[in-house]
């Protein structure tokens, strides 16, 4: 049985074929049952972000399982494959491992360690597991990536540090306040830069939104657009001493907030940090008010700087991140490569299960004249020499690496125990795989 | 001698876990302490025996048992919140003052006007109001650290490790709280003592030194002044943050020079042993 991925992302196709290729939620299960009844694989698993669409899935021969996948993935979304062809790559074994488990990591998105991939891996194979099931490789792949995904997110310093200002100005929010769902939080403007403050505080459950614009239209408009409430701009300067966080992004060019203004608010309360995001060019807020106490000010620079820092900082964790996506792929490999001698160690067993109840059952009689505890015992120690007979066997031959050895080793098993005929229990395990979990 | 090299392996370990972040083995520095405080409770529990009172009264006892409560109270901060960066700063404090009892004779008597109930209530309170104040001095610590750097708009080691400024705050005045009532009700208990000890013991140069007058008593009265301005301050206008933070340092500072010097030099009142 082999891996194959095949898909797009960011690094390979533009954005407006990706939106073509992208599968919504709903979509998501009809198309894995497209996928799995129209190929040949055996399951699948499909992972579909604005940043990628790709496909996971099990079959016997990768070459030919992966033109029926981008076949009926183009079909299914009603893209010619002519078009998405020069952009998709095709991976199998190893390398599909490696894919994935970098996609977990966070080393494959556009902005390196962004932390939601992990998040969209996890739903990708829940969906999977729920449609239409998912078997031994590719729980056992999804589950390793979901480790790799930890390990390097607890391991590394790959996914620390805001990369976005918004994010950052969320980030130090936190570290002024702690919880955040007690904060009162005052947008100055109703631009672009505006609304994306006001949506990014809104999304963390504030207590409070009010938005403030010397049109009242404009902020009614854009307060009812984030969920906040609108305040008149003649009462901006009595909201300011009553917000924990003041994002404003007005550029008119003119202070809106002087030092005197913001020293008045600080008066008014009590010793409580006020948090000031100037994220306007030019600059709104005096700069000189950061001198006051208890007053954090952060303009668009500074945000800039700390997400250019983290940046840096996660470029230099790569390599680490690298070194674990790689031994969990060895691990991986390890075990898909356990898996072709499975059927053999079975039959083995089964073979010496049965010479075993064979010769217990010869000697029945003889036997019948013991106590039960004493037959139960004889049945118990002929079931340990089986085990420990097999025990060493078992494990040399899990741990050949290479692949022809170990149909040569698991050959010469079959012709010397006489054991059935290995695509028959190949074929078993592969039915076994799908139930398994 | 085996409380201080556990306290100085914990203290390693804390450094470690500071600097290392990592995920596995995260609890092993807190292991390391909490054996560090079973040992150190059996050493107390020994000299307890021994004495046929609890190890209070001579300067080794005392910082042994302060050095023994700020672990604790340490420890119950750190499983309570889950903020486990402050050890860092905790532990060397543990280590260091762990040194004076290691390498000074423990007292081997235990003096009869000091078999008084209310004695032993008046210390056990005084060093777990100057544990509590020596954990509100640490936390305050790292406050002003990672105020600095956000008002620097230089967010760096303490601002990826430390706890949010509101967390700070909350845990420094939780702890001076604490801190505060202790000692309250030390001197409280303390003042009840003496006017006893006044009736059976009128001669002993020790209860005669009993007085605002004498260093140690006066020391420990400017520092409950201080704590107590605080908490009003809080209460009142609002103090909180830095500036409770160095009232927090302030008040600290005045704890150990009393408890490390003044007791032990100027007092006339408190050198029992």
């Amino acid at each position: 049985m082999h891996l194959v991925l095949i898909g797009l992302s960011h690094h390979t196709a533009p954005l407006e074929l990706r939106e073509r290729l992208a599968f919504s939620r709903t979509r998501l299960r009809a198309a894995l049952a497209t996928l799995v009844s129209r190929t040949e694989a055996g399951d699948a698993v499909l992972l579909s972000t604005c940043n990628r669409s790709e496909v996971y899935a099990t079959c016997a021969e990768p070459d030919r399982a992966a033109t029926a996948l981008a076949e009926v993935l183009c079909n299914t979304q009603g893209v010619p494959l002519m078009t998405v062809g020069p952009y998709l790559y095709t991976r199998t074994d190893a390398d599909a491992a490696q894919h994935l488990f970098r996609v977990a990591a966070g080393l494959d998105s556009l902005v390196v360690g962004e932390p939601e991939i992990l998040g969209q891996v996890k739903e990708a194979y829940r969906v999977a597991s729920e449609a239409q099931g998912t078997g031994a490789v590719l729980n056992r792949l999804f589950h390793g990536a979901f480790g790799v995904g930890k390990r390097v997110r607890s391991e590394t310093a790959l996914a620390e540090g805001a990369v976005s200002v918004s994010y950052a100005a969320i980030r130090l929010a936190k570290k002024i306040f702690g919880d955040l769902s007690h904060l009162r939080v005052l947008v100055i403007g109703s631009g672009e830069m505006a609304r994306l403050a006001a949506l990014h505080f809104q999304s963390q459950q504030v207590a409070r939104l009010s938005v403030t614009t010397r049109s009242e239209d404009r902020a009614e408009a854009l307060a009812a657009e984030v969920g906040g409430v609108a305040v008149p701009w003649s009462t901006r300067e009595i909201a300011l001493a009553d917000s924990d966080v003041v994002v404003s992004a007005t550029g008119g060019g003119e202070l809106v907030l002087t030092r005197n203004v913001v020293a008045t608010a600080t008066a008014a309360r009590r010793g409580h940090p006020l948090f000031l995001l100037d994220m306007a060019v030019p600059r709104d807020v005096d700069a000189s008010s950061g001198d006051l106490a208890q007053v954090f000010l952060y303009n668009l620079d500074d945000l800039r700087s700390i997400v250019q820092e983290n940046l840096a900082r996660r470029t230099g964790e790569i390599e680490a991140a690298e070194a674990i996506v790689q031994d969990e792929v060895e691990a991986f490999m390890a075990w898909m490569r356990s898996r072709h001698v499975v059927p053999t160690v079975v039959a083995l067993r089964q073979r010496f299960e049965q010479i075993r109840r064979s010769e217990l059952d010869r000697l029945s009689s003889r036997l019948s004249g013991l106590p039960p505890d004493a037959r139960a015992r004889v049945n118990e120690v002929t079931r340990l020499i089986v085990e420990k007979l097999l025990l060493t066997p078992t494990a040399q031959l899990k741990s050949i690496d290479d692949r022809e050895t170990m149909r040569a080793y698991s050959a010469a098993l079959r012709r010397l125990f006489d054991l059935e005929d290995e695509d028959m229990s190949e074929a078993d395990t592969t039915r076994r795989a799908r139930t398994e979990t | 001698m085996i409380a201080l090299a556990l306290y100085a392996v914990a203290t390693a370990a804390y450094i470690w876990r500071f600097v290392r972040r990592d995920q596995p083995g995260r609890h092993v520095p807190t292991l390391l302490l909490v054996a560090a405080v079973l040992v150190h409770t059996f050493v107390i529990g020994m000299q307890s025996v021994q004495v046929g009172a609890a190890p209070f009264a001579g300067r080794s006892g005392a910082v042994s048992t302060f050095v023994w409560m700020l672990a604790l109270v340490y420890l119950y901060t750190e499983i309570s919140t889950e903020e486990l960066a402050i050890g860092v700063f905790i532990a060397p404090l543990l280590t260091a003052l762990q040194i004076i009892p290691a390498f000074t004779a423990a007292a081997e008597e235990h003096p009869a006007l000091l078999d008084n109930p209310l004695f032993a209530v008046h210390v056990a309170s005084v060093l777990l109001a100057y544990a509590s104040f020596a954990l509100a001095f640490v936390v305050a610590l790292t406050y002003v650290l990672l105020f600095r750097e956000l008002k620097r708009r230089t967010p760096g080691v303490f601002f990826s490790r430390l706890p949010s400024l509101q967390v700070l705050d909350a845990m420094n005045m939780r702890a001076v709280t604490v801190g505060w009532a202790c000692l309250t009700l030390g001197l409280i208990v303390g003042t009840w003592w003496v006017t006893q000890a006044r009736l059976y013991a009128a001669d002993d140069p020790h209860v005669r030194a009993m007085s605002l007058l004498d260093p140690t008593i006066l020391v420990a009265c400017l520092s409950w002044m201080v704590y107590t301005l605080l908490l009003v301050g809080r209460r009142t206008r609002g103090w909180g943050g830095r500036r409770a933070a160095w009232l927090s340092a302030l008040g600290f500072g005045l704890v150990l020079l009393n408890f490390l010097l003044v007791g032990y030099f100027f007092s006339r009142s408190h050198g029992f042993v």
